[in-house]
């Protein structure tokens, strides 16, 4: 709900049209804000809420008209009744949809991670701010398939999942989401559109042909699989976060508790990737390129860097490491 | 949108559709309520075991295979019951698709469609309660088909009984349903009613089930007899006739044709006179059940027809369209009148008619009788002293009569109930030159004294004879009544035999007469409810001079302030049955006592640190980190058994905090 109520409170009288324009202003502003991007949280109120019937609900409605007609026309009391009892439960429904959005906050909208032609995942946090519990919240996107619908308890909170489609690189603005209930009988679906005023970061599309990663000095079938290239060293302890394939499962076995093989290597592989070294016709091309080289290198395990030119990232690797640099790539330009 | 149907779904679904279709699967033929119940159970089957779906070709079997069994057996799809037939057995098929959502929403709210349509051939007060279930369910299956269109699961299996799972699915639609009564209420109450019907009714909804029918062969009201169901009921307004005053006049039959009596078209023509009604006229009001046929029942004489009914010369009422609801009628009888002093020429033939070389034996005894006794009257006494006092017996167990009925029933059978008497004795007085007809109509009734009310039940059929007298014009005579007077004063029931077995049990026609002032009740307050009826009640509040727009806005207004605080409660019942509210109101419950006993929560604390907390204040902090502990282990930990919800409800209610140290000092 918006807050400008709050505000001014003008004390001209002989100014004649003055407050009504500024009254009018006022519930522009207000108007614009609630269709306008706004930053989470936000919480729904009457006037975010829209209510209509299903496709489903107009033909229960035709149906309920037959019904009615009929038993006017027979005057038949309990048809009659029939009618009008379900005719009370459609209205019911309405209602409940409506306050089942009624006070709902998004608490955040969480962009995931996504390539270029990927579809990028979104988390909207959902608070109950009334005590009472909500069901079946459905978040959708224009064009965007319909994620699940998810239970709110009341007084907590859930995610609602949905997906938008990528097609370039770059930052990109949040589309509108479409909340929406058709609890409890699908006859009515209560929505309310929320903008949130965020910007998601998307990553360049991996080229699908790349030429080989230029290693220093060797080639790549000898500095191929990390792990099988590094002199075994021996065994340790099995600790959280040691990957699964590094355990040592016979000797576990012997020991009776999980032991994991160490590696030693000796010298790491540290490259550079260049721009400029990517083949490509356009920019796009080429930092298309260079993603796949990242991605390479990223499995690979090497040390690596870039050099964009304006932006560069020293070389590291690792998980951080690698969302760095696709960043960078993402974001170039 | 997910478009699949979850297996509990499916089975609500199924459910929802077996009982709205109950009433209309007793009232068709058993195979084919066979055909449909299995087709139910089939696709419950096939949820429940996941086995294989049908192909397009069975289905395609199955929907016109069910399409070809109704119009063999309907010969129509038209008319009602054919019609709603066609219905059930279309949905049955169509539950043998419902593998999407949509399909399981066109079942469900067709569910709403088969209730509403059930009425169109019994408003019984039992139905009642089917409307409620019925309705109640379909709601619960539309709510779980879109619980599974927003793909959240059903409820996690906590370790409920069967029967409590079951339950809460149908928790839900059940909640909706009573939420709405009252709203159905109002809206039944105030929604304006036609007057009149817009188009007519399709004939044929009792499924050959009718009342009296406007021919009479021997038999013929036999299958009547058996039938208990109300025919009407009256009401009379001051004066009630003596009980052998109560012959319900129906049609009145003048042809013969050896076999069969029938009426005459000449009978249409309008009374040359009526009677004009004095002190001693009967007025009442009677309410008929749906008889499919155009016939009123009123006691001797009616003065006048009711609206939409006409009198004919033979003083019957009759109406313009079949009776097919519940309908109510005035009526005043003046039974102190003559009907037609003069006998016209063609009507004297009529009456006096006997098919050629019939009944050889009967015409020899009236022609003994009539040189004994040229009176009329004398002979009709003498005729009803013969039946009084030979072997003549009363009883709804006798064989059907051959070509010379009269004959075989006056000298060789001997036993019949009123069909016979009266057939036999207008064959006799025709014979013996007296202008005779037949009436047919209802004897009697059951006064049901605490409501006020005669209750004429279909076994209350009766058929009489009128003979014409000079001087007097048409005379009632009763043979039945020479013959058994107890028929007269108990009803056909006392000539069904004990044997009747648990049917006729007395506890249970008792049983069935105290129900039928239930219905009685329901008949007048809520069937009964017309466009005239609301008018009358809308004055009573002083509704009934406003004009159209301001009543719909007194509609609407009362429908918002039925409907808008409901929801709120529902909301407030759906959260009291909510287990984790109930968690949450159980340890809500046990902050405010330890507020009370001086621990202040503090913001940002743990359930858990606030019970270590209390421990320096309290005695019995320890049985308080138990609860705390179970609290937190429901709310946070894995599904648990709802016993459990329960039992940590009991206890922390019953906990009270104990404090340590309470110094009187401290207390000041």
């Amino acid at each position: 709900m918006s807050s400008s109520r709050s505000s001014t409170k003008r004390a001209f009288p002989e100014a004649g049209l003055a407050p009504l324009i500024d009254a009018l202003q006022r519930r522009l502003d207000g108007w614009i804000r609630r269709r306008g991007p706004v930053h989470p949280p936000f919480t729904l109120g009457y006037r975010q809420i829209y209510i209509l019937p299903t496709r489903f609900g107009w033909l229960v409605g035709l149906l309920l008209f037959a019904m009615l007609l009929g038993s006017l026309n027979f005057n038949n009391n309990l048809g009659l009744f029939t009618t009008f009892l379900v005719s009370g439960i459609g209205l019911l429904s309405m209602h409940i949809a409506h306050r089942n959005l009624d006070g709902v906050r998004i608490a955040a909208v969480s962009p995931g991670q996504a390539f270029a032609g990927e579809l990028l995942p979104l988390a909207i946090t959902l608070q109950d701010t009334r005590g009472r519990g909500r069901s079946g919240l459905v978040a959708k996107i224009r064009g965007g398939d319909t994620a699940s619908g998810s239970d709110l308890p009341s007084s907590a909170s859930a995610d609602l999942k949905v997906s938008i489609a990528t097609e370039q690189r770059g930052w990109r603005e949040l589309p509108r989401i479409r909340l929406r209930t058709r609890h409890p009988i699908g006859w009515f679906e209560a929505w309310s559109w929320f903008w949130p005023a965020q910007r998601v970061l998307v990553w360049p599309r991996p080229a699908e042909h790349a030429p080989p990663l230029i290693t220093r000095g060797n080639s790549d079938d000898h500095s191929q699989a990390g792990d099988e290239s590094d002199e075994f060293h021996g065994l340790r302890d099995w600790r959280e976060g040691d990957p699964l394939h590094r355990i040592a499962w016979k000797a576990s076995q012997r020991h009776q508790h999980l032991l994991a093989r160490q590696f030693t290597r000796p010298e790491r592989e540290r490259i550079v990737l260049r721009l400029t070294d990517a083949p490509g016709r356009t920019l796009e091309e080429r930092i298309s390129i260079m993603t796949r080289w990242v991605l390479e290198a990223d499995r690979r395990d090497l040390d690596y860097g870039l050099e964009l030119g304006s932006t560069n990232v020293p070389s590291g690797r690792g998980e951080a490491h690698r969302v760095s640099c696709l960043d960078a790539l993402a974001a170039y330009g | 949108m997910n478009q699949t149907l979850s297996s509990p779904t499916v089975l609500l679904v199924v459910a929802a559709f077996l009982v709205a279709a109950l009433p209309h699967l007793t009232a068709m033929p058993g195979w084919l309520a066979l055909a449909i119940v299995g087709a139910a159970v089939w696709r419950a089957l096939i949820a429940l075991l996941d086995l294989r779906r049908p192909g397009w070709l069975v289905r395609s079997a199955l929907t016109f295979g069910g399409l070809a069994l109704v119009i063999l057996h309907y010969g129509t799809f038209w008319g009602r019951r054919a019609a709603t037939v066609l219905l059930c057995v279309m949905v049955a098929a169509k539950l043998s698709e419902m593998f999407r959502l949509r399909d399981a929403r066109v079942v469900a709210t067709l569910g709403y469609f088969l209730i509403a349509t059930q009425f169109l051939f019994s408003q019984q007060l039992l139905l009642f309660g089917y409307l409620l279930v019925g309705c109640a369910l379909v709601t619960a299956a539309l709510v779980r088909i879109q619980r599974d269109a927003d793909e959240i699961s059903p409820p996690a299996d906590d370790g409920a009984p069967d029967g409590i799972r079951v339950a809460r699915l149908a928790r839900d639609g059940t909640m909706l349903m009573l939420m709405a009564i009252p709203f159905a209420l109002v809206m039944f109450t105030l929604f304006p009613r036609l007057g009149s019907p817009l188009w007519g009714m399709p004939e044929n909804a009792l499924d050959g089930r009718t009342g009296l029918s406007d021919e009479m062969s021997p038999g013929t009201i036999a299958n009547l007899f058996a039938d208990d169901s109300p025919a009407f009921r009256a009401e009379f307004d001051g004066l009630v006739p003596p009980r052998d005053q109560l012959y319900w006049r129906g049609p009145v039959l003048w042809r013969f044709d050896g076999r069969t009596w029938s009426r005459l078209f000449y009978s249409n023509r309008a009374p040359e006179r009526t009677p004009r009604p004095n002190d001693g006229a009967f007025a009442y009001s009677v309410q008929l059940e749906p008889s499919e046929r155009r016939w009123l029942f009123a006691l001797d004489y009616p003065v006048g027809a009711p609206a939409d009914a006409r009198l004919s010369a033979d003083f019957e009422l009759i109406r313009k369209r079949p009776v097919t609801t519940l309908m109510s009628y005035d009526v005043i009888s003046q039974p102190d009148f003559r009907d037609a002093p003069e006998l016209q020429q063609t009507l004297r033939r009529i009456a006096l008619h006997l098919p050629d070389s019939s009944n050889p034996r009967t015409r020899q005894r009236a022609e003994e009788l009539r040189r004994r006794y040229p009176d009329d009257e004398a002979l009709i006494d003498a005729v009803l002293a013969w039946f009084n006092q030979e072997e003549f017996f009363y009883s709804l167990e006798t064989v059907p009569l051959g070509r010379h009925g009269a004959d075989e029933f006056l000298f060789d059978l001997r036993v019949g109930y009123c069909e016979y008497y009266a057939s036999a004795f207008v064959v006799l007085m025709r014979a013996a030159g007296i202008p005779a007809r037949i009436v047919t109509g209802y004897q009697g009734g059951l006064w049901q004294p605490s409501d006020g009310y005669l209750l004429v039940r279909q076994s209350d059929a009766h058929a009489w004879a009128e003979v014409w007298l000079e001087g007097r014009g048409w005379t009632r005579v009763d043979p039945t009544a020479a013959v058994s007077p107890t028929r007269i004063d108990q009803g056909a029931r006392s000539a069904l035999s004990d044997g009747a077995g648990w049917f006729g049990a007395e506890w249970l026609y008792q049983l069935r007469n105290q129900y039928d002032r239930l219905q009685n009740l329901w008949n007048k307050s809520i069937l009964g409810f017309d466009a005239q009826r609301q008018r009358d009640f809308l004055a009573r509040i002083g509704l009934d001079d406003l004009p159209t727009g301001a009543r719909a806005a007194v509609l609407v207004a009362l429908a918002a302030i039925v409907l808008v605080p409901l929801v709120f409660l529902a909301q407030g019942l759906a959260r009291l049955v909510r287990k984790t509210d109930r968690l949450d109101r159980g340890w809500q419950r046990l902050r405010r006592r330890l507020q009370r006993a001086g621990v202040q929560p503090r913001s940002g604390e743990t359930p858990l640190e606030l019970a270590a907390r209390s421990t320096d204040r309290l005695t019995n902090a320890d049985e308080l980190i138990t609860l705390t502990e179970k609290y937190c282990r429901l709310k946070y930990g894995p599904a648990t058994a709802i016993e459990e919800f329960d039992r940590f409800e009991a206890e922390s209610a019953a906990w009270r905090p104990s404090r340590l140290n309470q110094s009187p000092l401290k207390q000041s």
